[in-house]
C-alpha cells in the first residue's frame, strides 16, 4: 500500500507531456523555410544536395517520432525536440556555408541519432552499465593517449586524428566526453566507496592532463568542470570542491607563469577592438555582424560573418545571430538551460542515482560548453575556441552531443515505459 | 536520492548564472550595437572606408548630392556643387565630423538594433536624406567668398530651415587632393575638414555690440538719452579701449551705427560684469547646442577674471570672447523673430526606400532670447545701421537690418588682418531670412563682409522672395 502511494506521488511529478505532433510540425516548417532560404539565396549550388540533405533529415525526424511516439507509444519528447531543433540549425549553417560538406555533416547527424538510440539501450540496464564501466574508461584513456602520440595539430591544439589525407578527421576528445560522464556516473553504483572515488579521480586527472598536453585548454576546462559537478553530486562536500578548485586555479596560474605562450593566447581578452586585425579579428567580426543581424536576422545566406575563418565552428553563435537573428540565437542558448532544469526536476524521480548524476553531469557539461563558447567569443570571458553544442559544424562533436542528451533522456522513466502504464501502476 | 536532489541546487545556481550572463550579453549587444555596426570593418555597410550602404543625399530641390551606384559612392556632376556642399554632405571616411555622411551615417544606412542592416540587404542601400540647403545658393555663397577662408550661413528665422551653409576652404570630393592636404605648408588647406559654420569659433568684434546694446536696453533706463564722447579711444584704469574713428559726442543709436568702441566701452562699464554675463547666458553663451546629430562649437564669454579695462574690451567684442557663427545666426534670427529663437535645422527629411518617413524636420523653438520690447528696439537699431550708415544701396531692395564686425585677431607681434563679420536679416515679410558672414582675416566688416552678404541675399531674394 505504502509503495503504491509513493508511486502515485511520483507519477504526479511528471508534468503533462508536450503535444509533440504540433511541435514537430512547427519545427519541420522552420527547417523547410531554412531550406527555401538557401534555395532562394543560391548559396547551395547543387539542388540535389540541398533537397537530399533536408529530405533525409526531416524524414529521419518523422521516422523517429513515428517509431517512438506511435508504435512504441512513448509520450515525452522534450529532449528530442530540443536536440532536433538545434541540430537543424547547425545543419542549415553547414549546408549553406560549405555545400560540399553537407553530406558529411548529414551522415554525422544520422550517426549521432544512432549513438543516441544505442546509448539509450545501453543505459536501460544498470548491470550492463557496470560491466561496461572499466572497458569504457580504458578505451577513453587509450583514445586520448593515441591522439597525444599520433594526433595532428589544427589551430594550435593537437587534438585531431586525421585519416587518409583529411578524408576523415576525428576529434577523440569529443567522444571521450561521453565516456567521461558515463564512467563518472557509473562508478557511483558502489556508493561513497573511497576506492571507486579514487579511481575516478585518477581517471579524470589523466584525461584532463592529456588534454592539457594537447593544448586543448577549452576541452580540459569542460572536463574539469564536469568532474567538479560529479564530485560534488557524489560527496556533497563543498569544502573539498573548494579545495580542488583552488588547487586547480593555482595550477593554472603556475602554468601561465612558467609557460608564457599559454598566456599569449589570452592577450586579446577584453581588448579585441585593439587587435581588430590581429588576434581579435574573428571576435570583432562576430560582434559587428551579430548586431548587424538585428533581432530577426538577415536570412540564411545573407550574412557576412560566414566568410570569416572557421565561422561555422568557432563563431557559430555569431552566425546564428546574424542570419537567424538575436531572438533565435538567445533561444538556442536558453534551451541549454532548459536541459539542465529538466535534469534537475527529473532527478528526484529517477530510477537510481546513476541516472540522476549522469543526466545532471551531461546537461551541465553542455551548458558549460555553450557558456564558454558564447561568452568567450563575445569577449566577456577569455576565448578558448570551444564549439557550440549541436550548432557548430563537426562530426565528432555532433555524435558527442547526441550521446550526452541520451543521458538526459534516460533519467525519465517514460523513456523506457509507457506513460499511461506508469500512471496506472 | 533526496540528498542528491538537494545537492542539485548548485546546478540551479549555475543555470541562473548562465541566464544572468545572457542578460549581460544582451545588454552589451544592445548598448554597443550602433557603435559596432558602424565600424568600417562591417562589409554590409562599408567597402574599404567608404560608406556604400548609405542612401542618396539630396538638396532642398531634390538635386542629388551623393548616392551609391553599384557599390560606389558618387557625387553631384557639377564640380562647383561638390565643392560648395562638401561640408554639409561630408565625406564617407568621416574626416568631416559634422557632414551628414558622418553625423547621420546610422540614419543613412537605416541601421537599428531591431532590424539590423536588413533594409540595406533588401534595397541595396539604406535611407535617403534630404538636406534643407539649396545647392545653387551654396555655390553662390562659396564663390562670393572669393579667395578668402570663411563661412556663410543663412536660415529662415521663422521655420529654422538652413538654406545655405558653406565653409571655405573646401575641395572637390570626387578629386580629393589628398597629397596637397597632407603636405600643406602654405596654409591653403588649413582646417579644411572643419565646417566653420558649425565648428568654428571666432572673436565676434563689433557684432557683439548688438549684445552689449541688448543688455543696455534691459538694464539702463535712460540709455537713449545718454551722450558719449569719443576721442579715438577711451581710457580705463591706465589703459584704453581704442576706437577705429574719432566720433565726437554721439548718442546710443549713432554709436551703434558707427560702431564706436569708446561709447560701447562706456556702456559696458555702466551695464557691469553681472548684467552683461546674465545677458550672454540668456543668449546661450557657454552652452552646448545640438542641431539634430550635429554639435555646435560652444560660444565662450567669461568675465570672471576681467578687470574694468577687460570689461570695456569685452563690450566691443574683443577680450577672450569667442562666438560660433551658427550661434550668432540664431541670436540675430531671434531678434528678427521678436525675441524668440528658432533652432536651425540641416536635415529636411529622411525616408526609407519604400517611402516611409523616418525623420521630418519641424520647427523647434529655442529660448526666448530677448523680451519682445528689447527685440523691437534692436530691430530698429539694426535697421538704422543699414539705413543711416552702411546704406540701403549696398543691399538693393532687401530692406536689410544688420551689424558688421571687424574682429582684431592680431597677436602682440601683429600680423594678421582682422576677421570681417556681417550678421543681419531682411525685414521684408516675404523674406524671413537671416545671414551670417565671416571672412577670416578679410579686413573690415563693411568693406569685405557686406558685399558677400549682399550677393548671397540677392540670390535668396531671387529664390524665395515674392
Amino acid at each position: 500500500m505504502a509503495t503504491k502511494k509513493k508511486k502515485a506521488t511520483h507519477a504526479r511529478r511528471y508534468r503533462k507531456p508536450v503535444k509533440w505532433p504540433f511541435w514537430l510540425l512547427l519545427m519541420t516548417l522552420f527547417q523547410l523555410s531554412c531550406m527555401l532560404q538557401i534555395y532562394i539565396n543560391g548559396t547551395q549550388e547543387s539542388m540535389v544536395t540541398l533537397f537530399t540533405v533536408y529530405g533525409v533529415y526531416i524524414a529521419a525526424e518523422w521516422i523517429y517520432f513515428f517509431v517512438f511516439g506511435i508504435i512504441l507509444r512513448r509520450k515525452s519528447f522534450e529532449i528530442e525536440l530540443i536536440a532536433f531543433f538545434l541540430t537543424g540549425i547547425g545543419l542549415t549553417l553547414t549546408t549553406s556555408v560549405y555545400p560540399d560538406r553537407a553530406y558529411t555533416q548529414l551522415v554525422a547527424v544520422l550517426m549521432g541519432m544512432i549513438v543516441f538510440i544505442v546509448m539509450l539501450w545501453v543505459l536501460s540496464d544498470t548491470k550492463r552499465v557496470i560491466k561496461l564501466r572499466t572497458p569504457v574508461a580504458i578505451l577513453a584513456l587509450a583514445a586520448l593517449g593515441i591522439t597525444l602520440i599520433i594526433g595532428d595539430e589544427i589551430n594550435g591544439a593537437r587534438n585531431w586524428i586525421v585519416i587518409g589525407d583529411g578524408a576523415l578527421s576525428i576529434q577523440p576528445s569529443e567522444i571521450v566526453k561521453v565516456a567521461f560522464v558515463f564512467v563518472g556516473a557509473a562508478t557511483l553504483e558502489h556508493l561513497q566507496s573511497t576506492r571507486s572515488l579514487t579511481k575516478y579521480i585518477l581517471f579524470a586527472g589523466a584525461c584532463i592532463g592529456m588534454l592539457f598536453l594537447m593544448k586543448d585548454f577549452g576541452t580540459a576546462l569542460i572536463f574539469f568542470f564536469t568532474f567538479i559537478v560529479i564530485a560534488f553530486l557524489r560527496s556533497g562536500d563543498i569544502k573539498t570542491i573548494f579545495l580542488v578548485c583552488t588547487a586547480a586555479l593555482l595550477g593554472g596560474l603556475g602554468i601561465l607563469t612558467f609557460r608564457p605562450y599559454v598566456a599569449n593566447r589570452f592577450q586579446t581578452y577584453r581588448h579585441v577592438w585593439e587587435y581588430s586585425n590581429g588576434g581579435g579579428y574573428q571576435q570583432v567580426r562576430l560582434l559587428i555582424y551579430s548586431v548587424s543581424g538585428g533581432l530577426f536576422g538577415l536570412g540564411i545566406g545573407n550574412g557576412r560573418l560566414r566568410s570569416v575563418y572557421a565561422a561555422t565552428e568557432d563563431l557559430a553563435f555569431g552566425m546564428v545571430c546574424e542570419e537567424f537573428g538575436i531572438i533565435i540565437a538567445f533561444t538556442v542558448l536558453l534551451t541549454f538551460v532548459a536541459l539542465v532544469v529538466y535534469s534537475i526536476r527529473y532527478s528526484v524521480a529517477a530510477r537510481s542515482t546513476f541516472y540522476s548524476i549522469a543526466a545532471l553531469a551531461a546537461s551541465s557539461l553542455l551548458l558549460f560548453q555553450a557558456a564558454l563558447h558564447v561568452f568567450g567569443v563575445t569577449d566577456l570571458l577569455p576565448w578558448t575556441g570551444v564549439t557550440l553544442p549541436f550548432i557548430s559544424r563537426g562530426g565528432s562533436s555532433m555524435m558527442c552531443c547526441w550521446g550526452l542528451v541520451a543521458f538526459i533522456k534516460a533519467i525519465d522513466v517514460r523513456t523506457y515505459r509507457r506513460y499511461d502504464k506508469i500512471e496506472r501502476s | 536520492m533526496k540528498t542528491l536532489s538537494r545537492r542539485a541546487w548548485i546546478l540551479y545556481a549555475l543555470a541562473a548564472l548562465f541566464v544572468a550572463g545572457l542578460g549581460i550579453l544582451f545588454y552589451t549587444f544592445w548598448s554597443n550595437a550602433d557603435d559596432w555596426a558602424m565600424r568600417h570593418a562591417n562589409r554590409h555597410l562599408y567597402a574599404g572606408d567608404t560608406l556604400t550602404a548609405a542612401g542618396s543625399i539630396t538638396d532642398e530641390t531634390g538635386a542629388v548630392l551623393a548616392e551609391t551606384v553599384d557599390g560606389d559612392r558618387q557625387y553631384n556632376d557639377d564640380r562647383d556643387v561638390r565643392t560648395a556642399t562638401l561640408h554639409v554632405v561630408g565625406d564617407s571616411e568621416g574626416y568631416i565630423a559634422t557632414g551628414v555622411q558622418t553625423a547621420y551615417q546610422e540614419e543613412l544606412t537605416g541601421y537599428n538594433f531591431v532590424d539590423g542592416v536588413y533594409d540595406v540587404k533588401r534595397y541595396g542601400k539604406g535611407n535617403d536624406l534630404q538636406l534643407s540647403v539649396n545647392a545653387d545658393l551654396c555655390v553662390t555663397a562659396y564663390d562670393a567668398l572669393g579667395d578668402e577662408k570663411g563661412t556663410v550661413g543663412i536660415f529662415n528665422y521663422e521655420t529654422g530651415q538652413l538654406v545655405c551653409v558653406v565653409s571655405k576652404p573646401a575641395f572637390d570630393i570626387a578629386n580629393k587632393p589628398t597629397e596637397n592636404i597632407n603636405n600643406d605648408t602654405t596654409g591653403e588647406y588649413e582646417g579644411v575638414y572643419m565646417n566653420r559654420f558649425f565648428s568654428g569659433l571666432y572673436t565676434p568684434g563689433s557684432t557683439f555690440k548688438i549684445i552689449t546694446a541688448a543688455s543696455a536696453i534691459d538694464n539702463i533706463s535712460d540709455i537713449d538719452d545718454q551722450r558719449f564722447r569719443c576721442t579715438g579711444s577711451y581710457g580705463i584704469d591706465g589703459g584704453s579701449v581704442k576706437c577705429l574713428g574719432t566720433h565726437g559726442t554721439i548718442g546710443f543709436e549713432r554709436a551703434l551705427n558707427v560702431s564706436c568702441n569708446s561709447a560701447f566701452a562706456q556702456i559696458a562699464l555702466q551695464v557691469g560684469t553681472e548684467n552683461l554675463t546674465a545677458t550672454t547666458n540668456a543668449l546661450g553663451f557657454n552652452q552646448r547646442y545640438t542641431l539634430g546629430n550635429i554639435r555646435l562649437a560652444q560660444s565662450r564669454f567669461d568675465l570672471s577674471e576681467a578687470s574694468q579695462l577687460d570689461l570695456g574690451w569685452a563690450g566691443v567684442g574683443q577680450y577672450t570672447t569667442l562666438v560660433n557663427p551658427c550661434h550668432m545666426l540664431m541670436i540675430v534670427g531671434a531678434i528678427a523673430n521678436d525675441g524668440q529663437a528658432v533652432m536651425p535645422y540641416l536635415v529636411e527629411r529622411i525616408t526609407t526606400q519604400n517611402g516611409d518617413t523616418v525623420l521630418e524636420a519641424e520647427t523647434t523653438l529655442g529660448a526666448q532670447m530677448f523680451s519682445e520690447s528689447t527685440a523691437a528696439r534692436l530691430q530698429e537699431l539694426l535697421r538704422s545701421n543699414v539705413e543711416n550708415y552702411y546704406g540701403d544701396r549696398r543691399f538693393r531692395g532687401l530692406e536689410m537690418c544688420g551689424k558688421t564686425g571687424t574682429a582684431e585677431v592680431s597677436s602682440e607681434e601683429g600680423g594678421d588682418d582682422p576677421h570681417a563679420w556681417f550678421v543681419g536679416y531682411s525685414q521684408r515679410e516675404d523674406l524671413p531670412y537671416a545671414i551670417v558672414v565671416v571672412v577670416e582675416n578679410g579686413g573690415g566688416g563693411s568693406s569685405t563682409a557686406i558685399p558677400v552678404a549682399n550677393e548671397v541675399m540677392q540670390a535668396v531674394d531671387d529664390l524665395y522672395g515674392e
